[in-house]
């Protein structure tokens, strides 16, 4: 019962009047960086950091994981209504989000986002909660081969996919996984694949770029071809009935949105990972369970429930290893950590016992800013949705401005810009020849973790690949490889297996 | 429809504004925001530092423009000191330094840099302290309590190092200590001080040569300790740890610098003013406090003493590099 005193403590310190409105304003902050592509949480909170020298940590820290966590329901907005991804935690609320837009279920799909994006969040800090120290240890024993076989899954997920033309998403996987070598080689610490020497190859292709490029401008192209520029949306109402029937579709999401909590959860508190790998995985995993998912990419409700949900529960997962172990859970965290550190605070194992004032008016904010954010969205859901009633004609070219700037943002380099466009007519001619593009997207991010933890536990083990099936010295990493085997074997043994079946 | 062309006009005004702001006369004032670059990823060391730096001049308004840390981290550092090359006479560039600036060059000399004439070197703020440290719990480094016997059990093989990264100053390190001691070990590179330390925890590797702050956590709480740290005399956060110097290792000593370089071919009276910009940085208070709390040691060093210093740095590394392959 320890626990409910310092949880009510922290929810009482994030209600102190200055804690409470930073938290509101953070809120806000968060939910226009996460909107705007290309400023995501990451940049978002690196620009506010030295602001929040002027507050005590505690009132630092809340406004900040507000930011964090407002972005995260923003960067849907950006890739309904837009279909470019407005943070990279929220490309995969394109592959659903965009479509249902383009039906006139715009409504659903951002509701969608903004409930599930509740759920996850408060599932999250519920578990955050509860089991912190627990977790914390199984963060700690999550090495590099449990990471390389967890990786693997996630590919196998994406592979598996019944519906899809596997070797067509192969290919696609390939291209990811081929574009994600290019920059540093961590193992040997050389450059490599910098093509003509070009320095803006050093820092590799950002993950934005391809999916800004590959969304933002891609469907673009798409949209004026298909329609002559002569884009009709259907038409909008804004009514409880409307209301009504978005969350009527929720309903049948109950799978999308355990899978997005406890997945993104599991994913975020993993050192390294963050809420763009948890949304990707949560989709993908999603999809292959669901019963009908060949409707996955054409406007499936559960599409956009999935990641959201797992982004938002990611982020709060991501806060773990950084407050118990002082290591980043995700690119945001480890700004957040290099704050802390600046406050004059040791993250790490002691802090829940030296500073709770700090921690649990962390984790009570979470709560707060959870039902604040979910409040602020749909009401402000209305407003969102006048993007819509602009004509084509004028909404692509500030489509073309807001790719181009997102574009730009994450690394400042103009080389990026040009690569962006690149992919984005790459895309173009990969969606008209039938392949998936959602895989390449996923391989880029995935590969460069996948591609560190193989080759660190490849260190470790001498070069032998047993590692990752030795079920005596690595249990948690060879269940993972089984079962993402049986997961890629799976489109292969189901016919036989219905045919053996049906017939007895 | 009429707020977007609010936001506009505003927009435009400002820009205006931004645009027909004259520039004076000497003393040097900064006319526009100052790009501070970061040859390292966000939530490193060096990312750590350009953060409070950023952090203590807008506090106190130290400059009269903006501070923007920039991370480039491309490459080992390749792809920022490319970017700070091209910027040859950029009165708003600055950037701060690892040791990945003295290594870089020597690795990769495909990029075509110049150590000694491509930057203007300003200043140097602090020096970062190294020291080995065990896991308290470490299954292979039982019964280990001093450095002695560490490099005793080092010697029969089959230890794992944690750093991070590759051919960065941990694995130079690294290097340098087998061939002090002659002993082998395997090297698991990874991406962040705290990573490393985790894989220490967590028991994937046995030893690692992390700064102070990279294991302050863990060794509060009493999951790691320290060895050895490499420098003549102890250090005031980490009282119980022997120096290299006092166990009779004078050889093993090595810091990490962190100083600000800006693009060659600045006027005096530009370098005149970041180089005072930042001793006014290095005398703030807080910024005193924070980081001798976190065990580095404060070493200003300006003008031809620098410039020796980098010198030395350099020649040293490209020794170790030499030895190393």
């Amino acid at each position: 019962m320890e626990v409910t005193a310092l949880l009510l403590q922290g929810i009482f310190t994030a209600f102190e009047p200055l804690n409470l409105g930073l938290l509101i304003f953070g809120c806000l902050v968060g939910l226009f960086v996460g909107a705007m592509p290309g400023l995501g949480s990451v940049n978002g909170v690196a620009i506010l950091i030295p602001i929040t020298f002027i507050v005590p940590p505690t009132a630092a820290i809340i406004f900040l994981a507000a930011v964090y966590y407002g972005a995260m329901y923003g960067g849907a907005i950006s890739s309904v209504m837009l279909g470019i991804p407005g943070a990279s935690t929220a490309v995969a609320t394109v592959f659903d989000g965009r479509p249902l837009a383009v039906k006139g279920e715009a409504m659903t799909a951002l509701t969608a986002a903004a409930v599930g994006s509740f759920v996850g969040g408060t599932v999250s800090v519920i578990l955050f909660t509860l089991f912190a120290p627990p977790l914390a240890e199984v963060a700690l024993r999550f090495n590099a081969p449990e990471t390389f076989a967890l990786m693997v899954m996630a590919f196998a997920t994406f592979v598996g996919l019944g519906g899809d033309d596997i070797p067509k998403t192969v290919f696609s996987i390939l291209i990811g996984l081929a574009l994600s070598t290019i920059g540093l080689d961590l193992i040997t610490g050389k450059p490599r694949l910098i093509f003509f020497g070009m320095p803006g190859f050093l820092h590799g292709i950002n993950f934005l770029v391809l999916a800004i490029g590959i969304y933002g401008i891609g469907e673009m192209l798409w949209t004026l071809e298909e329609t002559k520029g002569k884009v009709q949306m259907s038409k909008l109402s804004v009514n409880m009935k409307e209301v009504g029937k978005a969350l009527g579709a929720l309903k049948k999401t109950f799978l999308a949105m355990n899978i997005g909590s406890f997945l993104g959860f599991f994913v975020g508190i993993l050192p390294a990972a963050g809420a763009t790998p948890a949304s990707l995985m949560s989709y993908g995993i999603t999809k292959q369970l669901s019963k009908n998912s060949s409707e996955f990419g054409h406007g499936a409700v559960a599409g956009v429930v999935a990641p959201e949900t797992a982004n938002n529960s990611a982020s709060t997962g991501s806060m773990l290893p950084m407050l118990t172990l002082g290591i980043p859970g995700s690119p945001t965290t480890a700004i957040l950590l290099g704050g802390m550190i600046l406050w004059g605070l040791t993250p790490g194992p002691l802090l829940f016992t030296q500073e709770p004032e700090f921690v649990w008016g962390l984790i009570g904010s979470l709560y707060i800013a959870n039902f604040f954010t979910l409040v602020l969205n749909i009401a402000l859901i209305p407003a969102f949705l006048m993007v819509l009633r602009i004509p084509f004609a004028i909404l692509a070219p500030v489509i073309f401005v807001l790719c181009v700037t997102g574009g730009y943002a994450p690394t400042q380099s103009l080389h990026d810009v040009w690569l962006m466009l690149l992919f984005g007519f790459g895309g173009y001619v990969l969606r008209k020849l039938d392949y998936p593009v959602a895989p390449a997207v996923l391989s880029i991010v995935l590969g460069p973790l996948a591609e560190n933890a193989l080759r660190q536990s490849l260190i470790l083990s001498d070069g032998s690949m047993g590692i990752f099936f030795d079920f005596t010295a690595k249990p948690i990493a060879a269940v993972i490889m089984y079962i993402a085997i049986v997961l890629v074997l799976m489109p292969a043994f189901g016919p036989i297996y219905r045919k053996l079946f049906k017939k007895a | 429809m009429t707020l977007i062309k609010k936001i506009s006009l505003v927009l435009v005004s400002l820009s205006l504004v931004a645009v027909s702001s004259v520039s004076s006369a000497k003393p040097f004032e900064p006319k526009k925001p100052i790009e501070l670059i970061i040859p390292a990823g966000q939530g490193g060391g060096a990312d750590e530092i350009a953060r409070l730096v950023q952090g203590v001049i807008e506090k106190n308004d130290y400059a009269s423009k903006p501070v923007i840390p920039i991370n480039k981290q491309g490459g080992s550092g390749g792809e920022a000191m490319t970017y700070v090359k091209k910027k040859a006479g950029d009165e708003h560039t600055l950037m701060i330094t690892l040791n990945n600036v003295l290594t870089t060059p020597t690795n990769q000399p495909e990029l075509g840099i110049d150590f000694f004439n491509d930057f203007t070197p300003l200043a140097r703020l602090i020096t970062d302290t190294f020291l080995v440290w065990i896991a308290t719990e470490g299954k292979n480094t039982q019964g280990v309590e001093t450095f002695d016997d560490f490099i005793a059990l080092a010697k029969q093989g089959n230890l794992v190092a944690g750093g991070t990264g590759s051919m960065s100053e941990d694995e130079l390190l690294l290097g340098m200590m087998r061939g002090q001691f002659g002993f082998d070990a395997k090297y698991v590179p990874y991406s962040g001080g705290g990573a490393v330390a985790k894989g220490l925890v967590g028991g994937e590797s046995d030893f690692t040569l992390n700064n102070p702050s990279e294991q302050m956590g863990f060794y509060q709480s009493g999951d790691s300790k320290a060895l050895v740290m490499m420098t003549p005399e102890r250090n005031s956060a980490f009282p119980e740890v022997p120096s290299s110097y006092e166990l009779g290792y004078p050889d093993l000593e090595y810091y990490m610098m962190r100083a600000f370089m800006a693009p060659a071919g600045i006027d005096a009276e530009v370098e005149k003013y970041y180089t005072g910009l930042l001793h006014t940085v290095y005398s703030d208070n807080e910024f005193q406090t924070f980081n001798i709390d976190d065990g580095k040691l404060m070493s200003w060093l300006e003008g031809f003493g620098l410039k020796d210093f980098l010198a030395i740095e350099y020649e040293k590394h490209a020794e170790i590099i030499k030895n190393f392959n």
